[in-house]
């Protein structure tokens, strides 16, 4: 890693809802700043909910938690906020405003920003997330892929160092896709700390450098991306499907073709196909 | 949310469980009239302790507890505007709301606790109320922990942007939780016009007389029992008419 600046660490994380068993087991992680990662495991993993004690909604019911080098103990989730932004799944469950620059100003009213630079913020983000000709409708009155793009700038808005997307491309078309991606090259460019949890395996394959699998609370994996998508037993523990490039290298080696076992990219497929051919 | 465990179906193989809705729904309705034409601390207390009775019969009261525990807050209230609001037999009284609040609480657990969705909606139209209206019902029923569920994402979608719900006086907590109610309110109809047309897809409404899968039988401890209640509530009602109860029961604690 070029940068050894640890943004988020967790130290024998445990977590459990009411009485009940933990959902999390012994979390130990290091997340640098500027890294992009995603966080991969089937519904009920334990994603959202690890994420959320990275801006306090949760605190662990064991072991401890530092975000910029804080314990997170102390503090509030407004404060933690500020430095790691959240944008939740369902757009529905967090709209509420008159109009869409009003939904944009909240987090950073709330956060006492100055107000000269509140409308500087509000452009920068109408125009980043391509909403400048809505600013003044309902945010209700918007499509879905709209409203996604709404909730990403009402977080972007305030600029924080760490961003965590709660299942970004759920629901959205490729296009919608596409400017996720963008926005995330966008972000990297721009030294920001990313953190997405999905399911979606072929949308990570060219946007992250690091994978962790979760499986029922437990990390399984953590590390280079290649390490995880293209280890089958590995994917098939996570209950996940390998990226189809992978599939199809696995189909082939099985049918005699002398392919190595950890294709990940369409290119490097092409490139072996072709060495095999041409030899 | 832990009050509202009291509330939910539990399946447990116990005779209570086993009796008919209808039967169950008689015994809510006797304890609720009877609750109501008592304001005294004794008849409130024996009811209230049958209640618990029926409860420890149908094997609930783990469920029960909980929202006991849960309506503790409601029951301080109850008793302290009790306290305030009326000018003689300040203890005696208070003491017999906040009882009468416990036995219909309990009884109402116990009706939910042992009383399947089904069998309360088939209950409901038994009793001559249309599809419509007892499918309202057991729907909202249905929906209430997806509802608390829907309020805990979006109060921490809403903290996530610094809004800190706590902070602030009175007015401005109020004013937070507008922020709360805009995308609930909004969220739930649209999720409630989504099941219209799910329910519409999968031919709701499609005939008027529709069959069943259960089947209601009143057995003959339905009846025994259903006979029994009427007559003790009547009895009740009468004796207490014309002054005959035994006098033991209008003690005033606050005397003894």
């Amino acid at each position: 890693m070029k940068n050894n600046e640890v943004v988020i660490e967790t130290r024998n994380l445990y977590y459990a809802y009411e009485d009940e068993k933990y959902v999390l087991k012994n979390i130990n992680l290091r997340i640098n700043k500027g890294e992009i990662i995603a966080i991969l495991g089937e519904n009920g993993a334990g994603k959202t909910t690890l994420v959320k004690h990275f801006n306090g909604l949760l605190k662990p019911t064991k072991g401890e938690v530092f975000v910029l080098g804080k314990n997170v103990k102390d503090m509030s989730v407004a404060e933690l906020s500020k430095h790691v932004g959240i944008v939740f799944q369902n757009p529905d469950h967090q709209l509420f405003s008159e109009t869409v620059e009003k939904e944009i100003e909240f987090a950073m009213v709330n956060f006492g920003f100055e107000k000269h630079y509140i409308e500087e913020r509000i452009e920068w983000a109408l125009k980043l997330m391509g909403l400048e000709k809505y600013r003044n409708r309902s945010p209700y009155t918007l499509s879905i892929g709209e409203r996604k793009r709404l909730t990403l700038a009402t977080v972007l808005s305030y600029d924080p160092d760490i961003l965590i997307l709660d299942e970004p491309t759920a629901g959205q078309d490729f296009l919608q896709k596409e400017k996720i991606a963008e926005l995330m090259n966008l972000l990297k460019h721009r030294k920001k700390t990313i953190i997405i949890v999905t399911h979606d395996i072929e949308f990570i394959v060219n946007r992250v450098e690091r994978v962790i699998l979760l499986v029922g609370g437990k990390i399984i994996y953590d590390g280079d991306k290649r390490g995880a998508l293209t280890n089958y037993k590995l994917m098939k523990e996570a209950r996940l499907l390998p990226p189809q490039v992978s599939q199809i290298s696995w189909i082939l080696y099985n049918l005699g073709v002398k392919l190595p076992k950890d294709i990940l990219y369409t290119e490097e497929l092409l490139r072996e196909l072709l060495r095999i051919y041409k030899s | 949310m832990s009050f509202l465990e009291g509330f939910k179906f539990r399946r447990k193989d116990t005779r209570i469980h086993k009796l008919d809705p209808r039967t169950k729904f008689i015994i809510v309705v006797v304890y609720t009239v009877l609750s109501l034409i008592f304001f005294n601390v004794i008849p409130l207390f024996i009811l209230f302790l049958s209640t618990i009775f029926l409860i420890y019969m149908a094997e609930s009261m783990n469920e029960w507890k909980k929202t006991i525990r849960g309506m503790f807050f409601f029951l301080t209230i109850i008793f302290i505007l009790n306290f305030i609001s009326i000018s003689q037999n300040k203890i005696d009284y208070s003491l017999a709301m906040v009882l009468r609040f416990l036995t219909l609480t309990s009884i109402f657990s116990f009706f939910f606790l042992t009383t399947t969705p089904d069998e309360l909606a088939l209950a409901i139209e038994a009793s001559g109320i249309s599809r419509d209206y007892s499918l309202m019902f057991t729907m909202s029923l249905r929906f209430v922990p997806t509802l608390a569920k829907d309020l805990q994402t979006i109060m921490d979608a809403l903290r996530s942007r610094g809004l800190e719900l706590e902070k602030g006086g009175f007015i401005q907590r109020i004013r937070n939780y507008t922020y709360v109610l805009v995308p609930l309110i909004v969220y739930e109809i649209r999720r409630s016009l989504m099941i219209a047309e799910a329910l519409e897809a999968r031919g709701y409404g499609a005939t008027d007389k529709i069959s069943t899968y259960f089947e209601l039988r009143m057995k003959r401890i339905d009846y025994i029992i259903t006979v029994i209640a009427i007559i003790i509530t009547i009895l009740v009602i009468l004796l207490k008419i014309y002054g005959m109860l035994p006098s033991w029961l209008f003690i005033k604690i606050s005397n003894i």
